[in-house]
């Protein structure tokens, strides 16, 4: 019986070890809160990251009232639509989050709202060679 | 306050990204929210026995860590200091919820008959554990999952939660005897 015993608990953690998946959302809600309340703007990156080669993850946040989808486009995903699908924070809500792994380069960004609306970042670099004809930003990723 | 959505870079260093947040740079707490988010939520997660509570407090520690974070006097531990706020929000979440009479399945006739938990029936394997933990007194509970799931030290997790370690021990004792009690209660349908 106390072999069986030891047994049971054994099996009930490894059981409760497993990974629990925790909706990244909570990201967005946290920064929120943070914030005092979701504020209708867009803001840019931070401060150039230390100098590294390997690749590292982005999280890119984005503000975007009254959106039923956004997905963030850029040269890192041959800026298409269906591949980089941003996350509402919330049912309804204007915080969208994507994090993105990016090797040591310069990219250009842009968020499409809604499928039709693109919206670069006020705060980060315009993109001055788009040839796409649409808003767009940069993003710097320090390497050796 | 310093508002700096945008973009983060998440593979600094704990004491790196509190320094930056102190600093003003809001934003670099995304990095350490999202570090930490699961690994703290699945402890949320097994000690309210529900995924929606267990979000809520997780995000309450992760707001009111923010809001703490001049006290946070070892940045590099970070993770270990917000265990802390966490423990203590699970503790408020559980009460609450057992106010309600929502987390707390003090049926016994339901977990007896709960089929015996096969590796080819995760679901209901699943569903027999949590309803198992959920009958454990919740200082039991707590105390199991800091050391058998989290793997803390006896002096870490007087730390977090303020009880001694002779008192920890024996909460780990009953939680597990209890445990096996009740898997074996169950057998016996």
């Amino acid at each position: 019986m106390f072999e069986h015993s030891e047994n049971v608990i054994e099996r009930i953690v490894a059981h409760l070890r497993r990974p629990v998946q925790i909706d990244p959302a909570v990201d967005s809600r946290v920064m929120e809160e943070i914030a005092g309340g979701p504020t209708p703007r867009v803001s840019g990156p931070h401060e150039a990251p230390p100098a590294e080669t390997a690749t590292r993850a982005f999280q890119f946040v984005v503000v975007a009232p009254r959106a039923a989808r956004v997905a963030l486009v850029g040269d890192f995903n041959d800026w298409d639509a269906a591949r980089t699908p941003m996350r509402p924070s919330q049912r309804g809500g204007p915080v969208w989050t994507a994090v993105v792994p990016l090797s040591p380069g310069r990219y250009r960004y842009a968020f499409l709202v809604d499928g039709s609306r693109w919206l670069a970042d006020p705060a980060a670099p315009a993109a001055r060679d788009d040839e796409f004809g649409t808003p767009s930003s940069v993003v710097t990723v320090g390497g050796s | 306050m310093a508002q700096s959505l945008g973009i983060h870079h998440v593979g600094a260093s704990d004491g790196e990204l509190v320094r930056r947040v102190r600093a003003g740079d809001t934003g670099a707490y995304t990095a350490l929210v999202a570090r930490y988010r699961d690994r703290l939520g699945r402890y949320a997660v097994h000690m309210l026995g529900d995924r929606e509570d267990a979000e809520e407090a997780l995000q309450d520690a992760f707001v009111r860590g923010y809001r703490s974070l001049a006290r946070c006097d070892d940045p590099e531990r970070f993770g270990a200091w917000l265990y802390g706020i966490l423990v203590n929000r699970c503790r408020t979440a559980g009460a609450r919820a057992a106010r309600r009479g929502r987390l707390f399945v003090r049926d016994d006739a339901a977990l007896t008959r709960a089929p015996l938990p096969s590796p080819a029936e995760r679901a209901e394997w699943d569903d027999t554990v949590r309803r198992a933990l959920a009958r454990l007194a919740p200082e039991y509970r707590e105390a199991f999952l800091l050391k058998h799931i989290e793997d803390l030290e006896y002096d870490e997790m007087a730390r977090l939660t303020g009880a001694g370690i002779s008192a920890l021990k024996m909460r780990v004792k009953r939680a597990r005897e209890q445990l096996q009690l009740i898997f074996r209660e169950a057998e016996r349908v």
